[in-house]
């Protein structure tokens, strides 16, 4: 069980990941709706793992992602993504991310990859 | 041939026999007493260790056999091999992502699709994955990255056993396309045909994919439980969901609410 900061610029996906990740144990440090609050939430509540949509207005997932890893070298970070969007992932494995989930998700994968992560 | 123990239905019922399996063939001795021309099987399904196969012929005939993996694996290699289907030779990665998760060691194998008529098997020298057509829920020709090179593949996602699975085939363009539009065509039964949903309606259904119940749902999106059953009677309508669970509200009788208030001073004292 972990601290997980969410961050998706849509209020929708927030509300069903945090909904999947309470149902799994897990404590909701906060919620950001772009890379540059995620950025700064990360820094104020130190999260155990953060799962970061890729899209977003402002600073995107990508950029927040590096600008958390300079912060934290060993932040975990699970990327979060739309089908067809996958390209993304060697990008964001090479950046550093932990995990990589592509939207529409089920509940128990996502459980099963954030224990994974967390245990990493 | 080679001789094996197997289980096969005959007059409604499982026997146990002793099969002889070649190259081309398997035969059944008394009191089935049947041999099947691998080239005359036009249709294989695996549901839970069973195969089942369909045989040409007038009339056709279906077999239904159980054994230990070992033999159901070599069975389905040599049928699939030399069965009455359309084959194709790709590299494909099955699967490349569980319930929107990426699959750990994910990796293309060389290999062979088989379309046979309930169903398309990816087929590799180590593994042979059945994705029958009524599990298909979406089809798309796409790219992917490969070995660094934006290149043409066609996603299969497909349902097994309540998770989402998506699998990736790798071939010549022109293939994939025919493969693309058979499949689509094969699946046309499961199209929405212009049934758009409204925005409430997409998100429960995003939900319920999720795996959100009911209850959870409501709270999410703030909607009152007579809102969401004719959300749910519409979805159930266009076949898109199916009822699975049916919850009950209660409330105390009399009898009830005295029990209670009983127990209550019980605990007090």
């Amino acid at each position: 069980m972990g601290t997980i900061l969410i961050v998706d610029d849509t209020l929708f996906m927030r509300t069903l990941l945090k909904n999947i990740l309470f149902s799994g144990g897990h404590t909701i440090a906060g919620e950001a709706a772009n890379g540059e609050e995620a950025v700064t939430k990360y820094k104020e509540l130190k999260p155990d793992l953060v799962t970061m949509d890729v899209v977003m207005p402002k600073v995107n997932g990508i950029e927040a992602l590096k600008s958390i890893k300079q912060l934290d070298p060993a932040a975990r970070v699970i990327m979060c993504t739309a089908v067809g969007q996958e390209q993304m992932v060697k990008l964001a494995i090479k950046t550093g991310a932990k995990g990589y989930i592509v939207k529409p998700f089920q509940a128990p994968k996502v459980l099963e990859e954030v224990k994974n992560v967390l245990a990493s | 041939m080679k001789e094996v123990p197997l289980k096969i239905e005959h007059d409604g019922k499982w026997i146990v026999i002793k099969a002889g399996i070649g190259e081309d063939r398997i035969s059944f001795p008394a009191p089935v007493d049947k041999e099947i021309l691998f080239k005359s099987v036009f249709d294989l399904v695996e549901k839970k260790n069973i195969l089942i196969i369909s045989v040409k012929g007038t009339p056709e005939t279906v077999i239904r056999i159980a054994s230990i993996e070992k033999v159901i694996l070599i069975l389905k290699r040599l049928i699939l091999a030399s069965c009455n289907a359309y084959r194709l030779m790709a590299y494909f990665m099955s699967p490349a992502i569980r319930g929107g998760v990426l699959a750990k060691n994910a990796q293309w194998e060389k290999g062979s699709i088989v379309v046979v008529k309930t169903g398309i098997w990816f087929v590799s020298a180590a593994k042979q994955i059945s994705v029958p057509l009524s599990d298909v829920a979406a089809i798309e020709l796409t790219k992917r990255d490969v070995q660094g090179k934006q290149t043409d593949v066609v996603r299969i996602d497909h349902v097994e056993s309540g998770e989402v699975v998506s699998s990736l085939i790798l071939c010549p363009l022109s293939t994939l396309q025919v493969l693309t539009n058979f499949l689509k065509d094969a699946t046309k039964g499961m199209d929405m045909e212009g049934n758009e949903l409204d925005a409430v309606t997409q998100q429960v259904a995003m939900l319920v994919y999720s795996g959100m119940d009911s209850h959870a749902i409501e709270n999410m999106l703030n909607l009152p439980h007579k809102q969401l059953d004719e959300i749910y009677d519409r979805i159930i309508k266009l076949g898109i969901a199916e009822v699975v669970t049916i919850r009950r509200e209660v409330q105390l009788t009399t009898k009830g609410v005295r029990y209670i208030s009983d127990a209550t001073k019980t605990q007090k004292n």
